[in-house]
């Protein structure tokens, strides 16, 4: 049983996109149960930001007063989105592809460097880790800059840029979570209504951006992790070697080449993956279909190639006999499998799911809980749902309505509830 | 120090079911989305018996029939939910069979489904020690601890985590031995969990006598023991059996 059951195969890419998400959660917690836990007492500066324009919540005012204060700010901040993310658009459609690459390289320098830091700034003062400003200033910068190479260029390896992913998520999350509480989670409703239309709705300024970059089959110009597999945790010896074809053969150019080759050197299949494609389509069944399509060429026939496939020899793989070369094949669809399957998420996605959780830790971790096991089930459908339209799907709606309605019915009904029953010590 | 005790009470808790999704889970993404639904199913079957409790709540008679009547709702809600999940599963298992076929690898094995029903089981344990014991450890972490007045000598948290270890441990295993039940038609597995699951639930009634979780814990113990044993002996049964019933087969062949 060397191949092992299905249920090491099934479910890889879902896990694949749910594990960042669950870290970068488990950290904004983390940070925002360190932070706020002894300063809760004294009311702590309230900062503006573009999500709270119009109104500065403060805790005298009555709910009525609260909730149009939020709605406004919500309006307003939607509103920013809105025109900002069709800027974007317009910028893309005529071509400052450059120049919004620059920008979104500046603004992570921004978050990394300033944000971040001080975010960073705040844990060291928090545990008193003694550090020399010009030390700290010089890992700063480097971790600063680090993360802004690792945004947009493919030389980089796929973990480091996944990582700097999480990291920027959870920076901008942790700003995100110094918002009031109504306004809070009136924004996250709105974002979550914006998304919806954003992406689904004809002339919606996402689905544009998306459909722009699919007809030009280019790299979509924003902060987005992809959820491919990083090669050397999954496969054996061989993996690195692959690993380093690929990104060899990606560099500055956004489509991957995937090789195959036997020691016969007939059966050749480079698969082309265009980044974009691999956002909309696939997960689960439509994707077997095609394996299984794409077994007949590699076992069988020699020499039929369709326009997709590209010879391109691999030296590295030789191997000689026939039950190796099998075992090889084998191995090597499953590595494309993986690979093809890059799921991509918007860093908006992280960010928000992260405040909503964030925003629980304030109130409890029962609360916390919950909201993140809504989280990753409305990801989980929205995955499922992915599966099925084969089209980019908005992530947040399903998600936060779940983890909203999950926050209320924990606070509301079941904190009294376990609370009572578990201070008696009666558990069931 | 108090960060240290705080950390001490959740790994009580929740260190076995850490070391079991660890060693188990983790590698295999399925069993991962298993464990997920599994809690969250979990969660909603507490979400909604405590709707219905929540008009009474809090109790506040001193007399013990109240909770064992919430105690005796609540199980058994959540026993219909294990056969629900059952039938989920089962449909599920059809759809992973298939799909097996259809990429040309093997179906599920005998362990594999012992293994879903693990982790179903080990989400059921995992939410029962995060909402009754994690929820409630946040003030552990502070420069104080907690004494409940019917158990005056172990500190609260002390209490729940090993409460929440023992009931962790029967509804992790007490749902492969139903899932095997189920499976094999037997009545005696099938109606072991729920028997398991009132008992215990029963026994924390004890705590609410002075002193009582002196007596009510051992024997809570005690069943958390059996149910392991239990499952122990029907995994290595059906282990057994399956290996006689491939060499049968390889023999005829």
């Amino acid at each position: 049983m060397d191949g092992g059951s299905i249920l090491e195969t099934i479910g890889v890419e879902i896990i694949g996109v749910m594990s960042p998400v669950s870290i970068c959660m488990f950290l904004v917690v983390l940070i925002v149960y360190t932070l706020s836990s002894p300063s809760s007492s004294d009311n702590q500066q309230v900062i503006r930001t573009a999500a709270n324009l119009i109104y500065l919540e403060s805790s005298s005012d009555t709910t009525a007063q609260k909730l149009e204060g939020a709605l406004l700010n919500a309006v307003v901040f939607v509103v920013l989105i809105t025109l900002v993310t069709f800027l974007l658009v317009i910028l893309y459609y005529y071509r400052f592809t450059n120049f919004l690459k620059y920008y979104i390289r500046f603004s992570a320098f921004f978050v990394l460097g300033s944000m971040g830091g001080s975010i960073i700034l705040t844990l060291i003062q928090h545990f008193n880790i003694p550090i020399d400003s010009i030390t700290f200033c010089l890992l700063l910068f480097n971790f600063t800059i680090l993360g802004v190479i690792s945004v947009f260029s493919q030389g980089v390896p796929i973990l480091l840029n996944q990582m700097y992913m999480v990291a920027l998520g959870i920076i901008v999350a942790a700003w995100f979570t110094k918002l009031p509480e109504w306004t809070t989670w009136v924004v996250l409703v709105a974002l979550a209504l914006y998304d919806l239309v954003a992406v689904l709705a004809p002339g919606g300024p996402l689905k544009m951006l998306v459909e722009l970059a699919s007809s030009r089959d280019e790299e979509l110009p924003a902060l987005v992790y992809e959820a491919r597999p990083n090669v050397s945790s999954r496969s054996g010896s061989r993996g690195p070697n692959l690993g380093l074809l690929l990104a060899g053969f990606s560099d500055g150019d956004p489509i991957e080449l995937r090789v195959m080759s036997s020691s016969e050197n007939v059966v050749q299949n480079g698969r082309v993956v265009s980044e974009m494609r691999s956002e909309s389509e696939e997960i689960d069944d439509v994707r077997e279909v095609e394996i299984e399509g794409e077994m007949l060429p590699l076992m069988g026939s020699s020499s039929s190639n369709n326009e997709r496939e590209r010879p391109v020899v691999n030296e590295d793989i030789r191997e000689s006999n026939e039950s190796d070369r099998a075992r090889v094949l084998e191995r090597e669809i499953e590595e494309e499998e993986e690979r093809g399957r890059g799921i991509k998420l918007g860093l908006g996605d992280f960010v928000f799911y992260s405040v909503l959780v964030g925003r629980a830790a304030m109130y409890d971790l029962m609360t916390v809980y919950a909201c993140y096991l809504a989280i990753i089930s409305g990801l989980g459908c929205t995955l499922i749902l992915l599966a099925v339209c084969r089209h980019a799907l908005p992530a947040l709606p399903i998600s936060i309505a779940l983890g909203v309605i999950f926050y209320f019915l924990t606070r509301l009904l079941m904190e009294p509830f376990v609370v009572g029953t578990s201070t008696n010590l009666l558990m069931f | 120090m108090t960060v240290a005790a705080g950390i001490g009470y959740a790994l009580l808790a929740l260190g076995p079911s850490l070391s079991l999704f660890i060693a188990l889970i983790s590698k295999k993404p399925f069993l991962i989305l298993t464990l997920l639904s599994s809690t969250l199913v979990w969660l909603m079957s507490l979400i909604v018996m405590s709707a219905l409790w929540r008009a009474f709540l809090p109790l506040k008679t001193t007399a013990w029939w109240p909770y064992a009547i919430l105690i005796l709702t609540s199980v058994g809600f959540q026993e219909g939910l294990r056969i629900l999940f059952w039938k989920v599963y089962k449909k599920l298992e059809d759809l992973l069979d298939a799909f097996a076929d259809r990429v040309s690898k093997p179906r599920l094995f005998m362990t594999d489904k012992m293994q879903i029903a693990l982790a179903g089981g080990l989400g059921h344990g995992v939410a029962h020690a995060v909402f009754f014991c994690l929820g409630l450890l946040t003030p552990a972490f502070g420069p104080a601890t907690y004494y409940v007045e019917k158990c005056s000598k172990i500190p609260f948290f002390l209490v729940s985590a090993i409460i929440a270890l023992a009931f962790a441990t029967i509804h992790t295993f007490s749902m492969v031995i139903a899932f095997s039940g189920y499976e094999e038609g037997n009545k005696v597995d099938q109606c072991f969990a729920p028997v398991v699951h009132l008992i215990a639930g029963m026994l924390t009634l004890t705590n609410l006598a002075f002193g009582g979780c002196m007596i009510g814990i051992p024997l809570l113990y005690c069943v958390a023991i059996v149910t392991l044993v239990h499952c122990g002996k029907m995994a290595w049964r059906r282990l057994i059996e399956s290996r006689n019933r491939e060499g049968n087969f390889s023999n005829s062949q």
